[in-house]
């Protein structure tokens, strides 16, 4: 084991043949357990077998059409779904997937909710402390730090959440759809500093996104999944042109 | 096991932080804030006093004690098994976006539960010193059988808080069987002398029953002197550590599924 990950130092992720399927836990009453007592669960397969391996410092596009299992992924990497199959290794890293606004309290104020937030995830008390200032500064909301986040306006809860995820880095970074929030200003202060966590030779990340084009400007390489099945991994400049190919196909075959 | 103590070490300080959040925002505004803490349970005590002491004529010693024992070990009781149903549900936000042991939840939430269960215990203390019960030795003995209240609850809390997730209406359920345990608990009457005529189901409830058990043991060290029956607070307390052991596992097993049906 130790021999085999200090031979591959540079490996930030590992996924072996990863499966997930949606079932067992289904959503029911007392009633229907009665009336539907020992008919056959559905089963859902999401992922079917996926296999890959990020290097440290890469970022990584996923792409595919909708309901392919891109987020299923993310969340499955992030360990909030665990594998019904297979392994996902993260070597040691610290992850996190973006998102806005994970455990807000609404009646506190918006400095107690950098501290529940950020212990959320994963934080201590203390490195939070350390960066406190740096997410006043980057929310940029002025008073409203000491007020409750109930009083806040979209934009600003979207500035201060935002602030919170972009400043408490972690080695690994999965963003579900690129984030631009708040006023066009914010947007573009938001964006770039998307980029510059995105950019950062230590970090690893692993971008979903729709937009062909915030993956090739953004990626270094890119997986493509169908319908839970592993497509193709390479580098931006043949992976795309490929699935765009394969969409366009999908298109015809559907209307002719 | 050893990954529950693990995460219980890792995120304990979580649960802390987000328990005294929760605090703070239930009072954050309300016209007389943290004062509620302490009216709201007086004043229960107070009609439960009146209806039960004096509309029913109960002659127990240090009646209002007794009731305010009673009501403060149920109150936590209550809160802990209504609160773990619909947990998971409620914290939707949260367990769709990042990974959290789902039982640090209910650890949180506990702690919210505890806290009012200590003011609780301060003011039983106050109306104690009030009411001439003579302090004893004896009475320290009330911490174990709260330890004891507090595993049996956390480990059925668990149980419920996974069950919830899938099942709509074990809320309902939970209710009638709440409501059930309240009136056959004796909150509000002592049932070895209120059941006398009917021996054999004194004795059922006492012991099927640990709301009950434990409440009666509670008075019994608080206000009587007496000693606990150590055998029987020895099976519940193995019993709940069961429960919790069965809890986690069945969380561990699932907690990872939630996040899809929610």
């Amino acid at each position: 084991m130790k021999k085999n990950s200090s031979k591959k130092e540079d490996v930030a992720i590992t996924v072996k043949n990863l499966h997930i399927t949606y079932r067992g836990l289904k959503k029911t009453s007392i009633r229907a357990i009665w009336t539907k007592m020992g008919s056959r669960i559905e089963r859902f397969h999401a992922l079917k077998g996926i296999s890959f391996e990020v290097e440290k410092g890469k970022i990584l596009g996923i792409i595919g059409k909708n309901g392919s299992g891109k987020s299923t992924m993310l969340r499955a990497i992030a360990g909030i779904f665990s594998p019904d199959k297979g392994s996902i290794d993260l070597h040691g890293n610290t992850i996190s997937l973006l998102s806005i606004g994970v455990g807000f309290n609404k009646k506190l104020t918006g400095k107690e909710n950098i501290y529940l937030s950020g212990m959320l995830l994963g934080f201590s008390e203390e490195e939070i402390k350390e960066k406190e200032k740096e997410i006043i500064a980057f929310a940029d909301i002025g008073d409203f730090m000491d007020k409750p986040v109930k009083t806040y306006s979209s934009g600003m809860y979207s500035k201060l959440a935002f602030a919170i995820t972009a400043i408490l880095e972690t080695d690994i970074m999965l963003i579900d759809e690129v984030l631009s929030v708040g006023d066009a200003q914010f947007k573009e202060k938001s964006y770039n500093k998307m980029k510059e966590l995105i950019s950062d030779e230590n970090r690893t990340v692993i971008i979903v996104s729709h937009n062909l084009d915030t993956i090739q400007e953004l990626c270094d390489e890119v997986l493509w999944i169908n319908d839970g099945d592993f497509m193709e991994m390479g580098p931006v400049e043949e992976v795309i042109p490929k699935y765009k190919e394969f969409m366009e196909n999908m298109k015809t075959t559907k209307t002719s | 096991m050893k990954k529950f103590i693990n995460n219980i070490k890792k995120y304990y300080k979580y649960a802390i932080y987000s328990a005294k959040a929760e605090l703070k925002s239930e009072v954050a505004d309300s016209y007389l804030n943290w004062l509620w803490w302490i009216i709201e349970p007086l004043c229960f005590m107070l009609i439960y006093t009146f209806v039960f002491g004096v509309v029913f004529e109960n002659n127990e010693k240090y009646f209002a004690s007794f009731v305010f024992i009673g009501l403060s070990a149920w109150e936590f009781f209550n809160r802990m098994i209504t609160g773990s149903v619909k947990l998971i549900i409620n914290n939707r936000d949260l367990v769709t976006k990042v990974y959290i042991p789902k039982y640090i939840l209910l650890l949180s939430k506990s702690f919210t539960y505890l806290f009012k269960l200590g003011i609780s215990v301060l003011i039983c203390i106050v109306l104690m010193l009030f009411q001439h019960v003579p302090f004893t030795w004896t009475m320290l003995l009330a911490i174990p059988i709260f330890v004891v209240l507090y595993i049996l609850s956390f480990g059925a809390g668990m149980i419920l808080m996974h069950f919830g997730v899938t099942l709509n209406d074990l809320a309902n359920l939970t209710n009638i069987g709440l409501r059930m345990v309240f009136y056959l608990s004796g909150v509000f009457f002592d049932i070895k002398s209120r059941l006398k005529q009917h021996p054999k189901l004194v004795t059922l409830l006492l012991k099927v029953n640990p709301v009950a058990f434990l409440m009666s043991e509670l008075r019994s060290v608080l206000l009587y002197n007496r000693l606990p029956n150590f055998l029987i607070l020895g099976i519940w307390l193995v019993i709940g550590l069961l429960l919790c052991m069965i809890g986690v596992h069945v969380i561990h097993k699932n907690e990872n599924s939630y996040a899809k049906v929610i």
